[in-house]
């Protein structure tokens, strides 16, 4: 810790004290843009070429890549606001398994109409949420426990409603038959070139950039990762934060387990196994401090669209998976280690 | 005279843009203690943090028995003979007093097992040699504060013998403390070690010091002998005559805003160290400043805790009033929308956000107030961040750098200005210019003497007496968790500390 007074004390008062900006900060601020832009420069100079055409940036490509993201990417937006409160979900990867099996369930074996299994799902997504974060704060628990006892919860659940069986949605009218405009989901929309997964994706992030950036609510958020204490000290309702945080990120699950459903047409248990890692791993790329108090969605959805990308080129050019975890593996270090220097840059560590 | 045992010559640090360090001079003789003041933002912690290695000087040197140093990291200046105590004490609350003191150096037998009773032995040995009484065994956490202190300067001089540099050692402690902890000093001073030894504290100098050097924006304003008149050490610190520190008090009081009337507080589960509220009586009015006094644990900050409805949880029985109508303290929404607003003594561990703007530190507690229909008000939130900078004396003024890296009393004016924004009519203060540098203290005590002639009630617990003494209209002074006695302004010091001792003075 330094002391900052003294050179600020030198200045005519009145006038406002203009900081200069750490360039490091700077980098830090859009690490998740900065290391989108290079992914992309990347890509495109190591992207496989057919008939001239760079495979990387063909419109189709990047209607995969963005595709692709947009279950993990719903995901880490309702992450987002759980880990600025200093907080950890980890049972959206099974909750999405579940999402995926009851909404299949419903309407073809339950013979339930779309729009209700869209809302009963969602609503379960909420209330299982909003059950992990009341456990966490009535009984003192740790998020990264309870949501652990959640992810088995909510895996044992989808193994009990499907019988460990995948759930195959056919399309059509009538009872046990879903709705054809269901499978829009697996679509592209203006000319076969946008995936709907992709548009439910950005206007979820929109949505919840605009609650995080200027409701009460959110910075409700940020004050209950930036200090608790100080938080419940100045009258912020700190536990039915919480307790809303761990619904959001339910019902982002929810969500992402009916647009799973719907892209590939059946409900399976296990499926969305690892998805709150990859979910975190985009979080904090993008700039989000697991510490709590600091962050920003439009850097998780520029970390999120980065994975993809990154797991897309390395694809492209037939490196093997294992080589793709390293790379992950390598990023997150990286965005983790700016973030280091610039708290210390800062003199906030010593 | 002896030798100098360290010597800093034209030490220079610049941290960015800011100049925290303009050419230094300082010495240490051995056996000596040396006292170190400075407002915050002198450049007093950046030194400290040079000799201890956490940071390397731009310019300058420095110099241990002639020999020229340069300390990589703080285990270099551990090796060198220099030992440091950070107000944070790096103690471990859950391990006892022996494993603290052998921490990273633990004695093992020959199977590779902790050796726990040679090392009990050797800390007995070791604290008795300072003449303190404390069962090793115990965990540090259930330790007093001056205690604690003590086991951090002996595991701090197990580590390196020369050179002891303590920051603020008696910012947290009672006033029998702070003598003990003098005594101690005296003793390690006796054996050669030099001691450099920050304070704010102008009182506490003559009683310890041999040499005083002054620092004021990151230069040595001076350096004098301990007894010179705290006048000039005044003027030396703040670089011009001080106005009067204790502003004086401009309406009479005015309705009664808090009764309280043989009010207990009955916590749900009681608490070892916790000082229940037992038997209270008081009253606090419009326009007026009321101290509470009282030795450590005589149940200060438990009474302003348990009016807030945080600490312990329980319920209060007997008469609770604000308005003369019986109010439910016991929980924070109810106090707020009484208007009764609490700012803690521990302003980083729940005060602040401190790795958040300053801004956004202002308006945690109004956020309701500025958010119509939920959306935040960009301008409404500019304003209440304008009405704080225009209030308070908040430097730097810049409201979008994070709080945690201003000064100890800007950090306090935030803590302040985020609660006042809140308009609350009766004000809970626990210690609030604990770590405070004088200039920050006197902008403090003239705020609330306006907030006070403008109407506000404020309740406010503190052990420097004279600050009570200069600062409030009445002293309410405790013992026991009851209210043993009350003084109006002017009362002395001695009076005070006889009440709250229960000695006859």
């Amino acid at each position: 810790m330094f002391d900052t007074s003294t050179a600020d004390t030198d200045l005519p008062s009145g006038k406002t004290a203009q900081k200069r900006r750490d360039p490091l900060a700077l980098i830090v601020r859009f690490q998740s843009l900065i290391g989108l832009v290079v992914v992309v420069i990347g890509g495109i100079i190591f992207s496989p070429r057919r008939h001239g055409q760079i495979l990387f940036i063909a419109p189709d490509n990047i209607a995969n890549i963005v595709r692709a993201v947009s279950e993990t990417g719903i995901i880490a937006i309702g992450m987002t606001f759980v880990i600025i409160t200093a907080g950890i979900d980890l049972s959206v990867g099974a909750l999405l398994g579940l999402a995926s099996v009851v909404t299949a369930t419903m309407m073809i074996n339950g013979g339930v109409g779309l729009v209700p299994t869209i809302l009963a799902v969602l609503l379960a997504g909420v209330v299982f949420g909003a059950v992990q974060g009341s456990i966490s704060t009535r009984f003192r628990l740790e998020p990264f426990i309870v949501t652990l006892a959640g992810l088995q919860a909510a895996r044992g659940l989808a193994l009990v409603v499907s019988g460990n069986e995948y759930i195959n949605i056919s399309y059509g009218d009538g009872p046990g038959l879903a709705p054809a405009v269901f499978a829009i989901l697996g679509e592209r929309l203006f000319n076969n070139v946008v995936p709907v997964a992709t548009i439910v994706f950005i206007a979820f992030a929109a949505i919840a950039t605009v609650v995080l950036n200027t409701t009460r609510f959110g910075r409700y958020v940020f004050a209950v990762g930036g200090n608790e204490r100080a938080a419940r000290l100045s009258g912020v309702p700190v536990s039915a934060v919480k307790i809303t945080v761990y619904a959001i990120t339910g019902f982002a699950a929810a969500l992402a387990g009916i647009v799973h459903a719907g892209q590939f047409n059946f409900g399976s248990a296990n499926d969305g196994a690892g998805y709150e890692l990859t979910a975190i791993a985009a979080v904090v790329i993008g700039g989000t401090s697991l510490f709590g108090g600091a962050g920003s969605m439009i850097g998780t959805v520029a970390g999120t669209i980065m994975l993809g990308a990154l797991a897309n080129v390395l694809q492209l050019n037939n490196i093997t998976p294992a080589l793709q975890l390293l790379a992950t593996a390598a990023i997150i270090i990286l965005a983790a280690v700016l973030q280091s220097l610039v708290r210390r840059r800062e003199g906030l560590v010593r | 005279m002896t030798s100098p045992l360290l010597t800093m010559n034209g030490v220079v640090k610049r941290f960015g843009g800011v100049h925290a360090l303009r050419g230094v001079d300082f010495e240490l003789r051995a056996g000596e203690i040396h006292a170190l003041l400075g407002e915050n933002g002198a450049g007093k912690s950046t030194l400290m943090n040079i000799l201890s290695g956490v940071h390397a000087p731009d310019e300058g040197t420095v110099t241990i028995d002639g020999a020229p140093v340069h300390f990589a990291n703080p285990r270099e200046a551990q090796a060198a003979g220099i030992a440091t105590i950070f107000q944070e004490l790096d103690l471990v609350p859950g391990l006892d007093v022996a494993a603290n003191l052998f921490l990273g150096r633990e004695l093992v037998n020959p199977g590779g097992f902790l050796d726990v009773a040679s090392m009990r032995e050797e800390a007995r040995t070791r604290l008795t040699a300072i003449e303190l009484d404390i069962d090793v065994e115990r965990p540090v956490g259930e330790l007093s504060i001056g205690h604690r202190q003590v086991v951090a300067i002996v595991k701090a001089l197990s580590y390196a013998s020369r050179v002891l540099i303590m920051d603020e050692p008696t910012a947290a402690l009672t006033v029998s403390e702070v003598d003990r902890l003098f005594t101690i000093m005296r003793k390690l001073s006796a054996t050669g070690v030099g001691i450099v030894y920050i304070s704010h504290r102008l009182e506490e100098v003559p009683k310890v010091a041999d040499r005083v050097t002054v620092m004021r924006d990151g230069r040595v304003a001076g350096t004098t002998a301990p007894d010179a008149p705290q006048a000039e050490l005044v003027s030396l610190l703040v670089g011009r005559p001080l106005e009067e520190l204790y502003p004086k008090r401009t309406r009479a009081a005015g309705r009664r805003l808090l009764h309280l009337k043989d009010a207990r507080f009955h916590p749900v589960r009681a608490s070892a160290g916790w000082q229940v509220p037992q038997k209270i009586s008081l009253d606090v009015h419009e326009g007026e400043i009321v101290g509470l006094a009282g030795v450590m644990g005589a149940g200060r900050t438990e009474l302003l805790s348990a009016l807030y409805g945080t600490g312990l949880a329980g319920r209060w029985a007997g008469t609770v009033e604000v308005d003369d109508r019986p109010v439910r303290l016991e929980s924070i929404r109810a106090a707020r929308r009484a208007g009764v607003a609490f700012v803690t003594d521990d302003r980083r561990g729940s005060g602040l956000m401190l790795r958040t703007a300053v801004g956004r530190n202002l308006i945690m507690s109004v956020l309701r107030r500025i958010s119509p229909r939920g959306f935040m008000s960009m301008a409404r939130e500019a304003a209440a961040v304008a009405r704080s900078f225009g209030q308070f004396d908040i430097r730097p003024r810049n409201a979008a750098i994070p709080v945690g890296a201003l000064s100890g009393g800007n950090q306090q004016k935030v803590v302040l200005a985020k609660e006042i924004l809140g308009n609350p009519r009766l004000l809970l203060l626990d210690e609030p210019t604990r770590g405070v540098d004088v200039g920050a203290k006197a902008e403090i005590y003239a705020r609330l003497r306006d907030l006070a002639s403008q109407g506000l009630g404020i309740l406010v617990a503190s052990s420097e007496m004279p600050e009570l003494i200069g600062l409030c209209d009445r002293i309410v002074v405790l013992r026991e968790g009851c209210n043993v006695a009350e003084f109006k302004s002017g009362v002395d010091e001695h009076t005070v500390l006889a009440a709250a001792t229960g000695k006859a003075s």
